[in-house]
């Protein structure tokens, strides 16, 4: 049940175009930023509004006091009018959602894999890991530099483009790939588009624990539509992104959308 | 004075004219944390089928212009993890529980009535005689009267409660189909499930749902089923329940203006789960300010000179 959600009319604070064509808008959101914990997400919506008509789900990228900071790509209606909104301006979230990743401790290292607004999570689980003594890398892929954001404060990001124009030149997956070399022993987290977690899945998460945070599409976020399935790899059946994920174990689920 | 909200649909009372539409909340549970569930009209759970349905592959929802499409296939825990896990939370809440139900064959439908008559919670039960995505959804049954009526008839000889059969769009002339209903002593209709729709992504150039056409929902189509609910209303004594594009109070007046007598809201939930709550205020004030004394005396008030309705009054 929902008990820890809470439908909040946010208030724009500031936003800023923090690498080409992706911003991050922080909002006065007392309740969801002292509820939320990294992985989880919230459904953004524009009262009176019925086009857009649904919300939009969102990773929360960071949550500090009573401010929550979204970091997306815009590429679309409900981007392009996040991106516009003056300080100040209203919006309703509904959050936090879903369920978030495993908890961090201190015994181990954390690889976080991210990609496109996948980095929305850098942030959140930088200061995660720091409040919990754990030690955390980061492997960030883009296809290009200028798509590169930078975060300020966060240290071992390694950077991967596919034209080589900064850091490793390649993919994120090879990268990691590259840095781990074998070793078991950590955990890896990811977010990003569907053929880097189809990749990880098959070539990471064989081996290493492996927790994706996917994307499907969404109507609602809570259980309501039954429209973000994603299946089981065990029986078959299907999960709710919204409910049961959005971060899964890898090997428990299996990838049947066309990317 | 305040104005009566409570309106019947067969025997059961509902304290104000809002539901919730089927498939669009859950099973009225995962509501419960943004609104007190007992205070709407009723609870209508998603589609119930005999056994558990997993569903269509994804993608299941796509948005397009103020609506959606859906092709969920009915996904649901079926009749009997229902009655066990959900009902109890249900009663719980105090919520007053419609469960409706959809069958690939007419002795389905007949049995999953039969399962749910020995509940005496379940209040009502709405038949999907009209899923666009799915055989189970009913939808042949949905376009072929003679079906429906075999449907309707064989449900009323095991449930002896309230039975509301909802319609589809989909069809020439729905009203043939509501009349159809009552005279097998259905006890309301619900007018109407979605609108087989379609899209198409331009880039990839692949539809834009796994099913390629689903059902279209949301405010694109409340005009197409306002003149449904019209239609129908001037064509059954039974109560009519509007399901379509309802997205804030005027338009459940609208619909009631029309000739409705409780309003079902679904795809607005999404994106406002406690848009129950503003809406029972909303239509409590208009009946006030316009000095109705209830939702009987707004219901079918339009003022309208049937003459200059093509069709209406051919019979
Ligand atoms: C759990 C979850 C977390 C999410 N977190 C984030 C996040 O932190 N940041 C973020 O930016 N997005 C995130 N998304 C995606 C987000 O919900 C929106 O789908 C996305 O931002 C586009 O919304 P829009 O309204 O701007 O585009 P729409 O108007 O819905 O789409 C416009 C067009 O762009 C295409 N499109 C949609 N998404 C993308 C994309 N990413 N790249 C290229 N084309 C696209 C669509 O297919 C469509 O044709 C998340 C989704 C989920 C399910
Ligand atoms: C995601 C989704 C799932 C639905 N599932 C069902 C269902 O299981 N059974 C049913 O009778 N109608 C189903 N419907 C139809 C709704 O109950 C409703 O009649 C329709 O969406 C029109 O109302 P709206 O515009 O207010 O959403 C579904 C609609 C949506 C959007
Ligand atoms: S998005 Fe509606 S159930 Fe998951």
């Amino acid at each position: 049940m929902p008990t820890t959600s809470f439908l909040e009319t946010v208030t724009v604070i500031e936003t800023r175009e923090v690498a080409k064509g992706t911003f991050v808008t922080k909002v006065k959101a007392p309740s969801i930023a002292r509820n939320v914990k990294a992985g989880q997400f919230v459904m953004v919506s524009f009262p009176e509004s019925t086009d857009p008509l649904l919300p939009r789900a969102f990773s929360v990228c960071d949550a500090f006091e009573d401010s929550v900071s979204l970091l997306y790509v815009a590429v679309g209606k409900g981007t392009r009018r996040i991106s516009k909104l003056l300080p100040g301006d209203p919006m309703v979230f509904n959050g936090p959602l879903g369920k978030g990743f495993p908890n961090m401790s201190g015994q181990k290292t954390f690889h976080v894999v991210v990609g496109g607004s996948g980095a929305a999570l850098i942030p959140i689980l930088d200061r995660t890991a720091k409040s919990r003594g754990a030690s955390i890398n980061f492997y960030y892929g883009a296809r290009t530099g200028s798509q590169l954001v930078k975060f300020d404060g966060v240290e071992n990001v390694n950077h991967a483009t596919d034209d080589g124009s900064e850091g490793f030149h390649g993919n994120v997956v090879e990268l990691l790939k590259k840095k781990i070399d074998g070793d078991s022993s950590g955990v890896v987290f990811a977010c990003g588009p569907t053929p880097m977690l189809v990749a990880l899945q098959r070539e990471v998460g064989v081996s290493v624990e492996t927790y994706l945070s996917v994307e499907t599409p969404m109507a609602c976020g809570m259980g309501l539509c039954q429209g973000c399935p994603v299946r089981n790899a065990g029986d078959g059946d299907y999960y709710l992104a919204c409910k049961d994920g959005p971060v899964f174990r890898s090997t428990e689920i299996s990838f049947e959308m066309k990317p | 004075m305040k104005p009566e909200l409570s309106v019947k649909l067969g025997k059961v009372e509902l304290k104000n004219p809002l539901m919730t539409a089927s498939g669009t909340c859950g099973y009225g549970e995962e509501l419960s944390g943004y609104f007190d569930v007992g205070m709407i009209g009723a609870i209508v759970t998603k589609s119930l089928t005999l056994k558990p349905k997993i569903g269509n592959e994804p993608p299941r929802v796509a948005e397009v212009s103020s609506g959606m499409l859906n092709s969920i296939g009915l996904a649901n825990i079926g009749v009997r993890r229902f009655i066990e896990e959900k009902l109890p939370l249900l009663e719980k809440l105090n919520a007053l529980v419609i469960a409706n139900i959809a069958a690939k064959r007419a002795e389905d439908y007949a049995e999953l009535a039969e399962l749910l008559a020995g509940k005496e919670s379940v209040r009502a039960v709405e038949l999907n005689l009209s899923c666009p995505n799915v055989k189970e959804g009913g939808m042949e049954f949905g376009t072929d009267v003679k079906a429906l009526s075999t449907i309707v008839k064989m449900v009323r000889k095991v449930f002896g409660r309230t039975i509301i059969v909802k319609l589809t769009p989909n069809v020439t002339r729905i009203s043939d189909f509501a009349r159809a209903a009552e005279a097998e002593g259905a006890d309301a209709v619900t007018v109407a499930n979605t609108y087989v729709g379609m899209a198409i992504d331009i880039y990839t150039r692949r539809p834009k749902l796994h099913t390629v056409r689903g059902g279209l929902s949301g405010p694109a189509i409340r005009p197409l089923t306002m003149a449904k609910v019209f239609e129908v209303s001037k064509s059954v004594q039974i109560p009519v329940v509007a399901s379509g594009g309802v997205f804030a109070w005027q338009d459940v007046v609208e619909y009631i203006i029309a000739g409705a007598t409780a309003v079902e809201i679904g795809t607005v939930l999404f994106a406002k789960p406690d848009a129950p709550v503003e809406m029972v205020k909303g239509i409590s004030e208009y009946l006030a300010d316009s000095h109705f004394g209830s939702i009987a005396e707004l219901r079918g008030s339009l003022d309208v000179n049937l003459q200059n309705v093509p069709h209406m009054n051919r019979g």
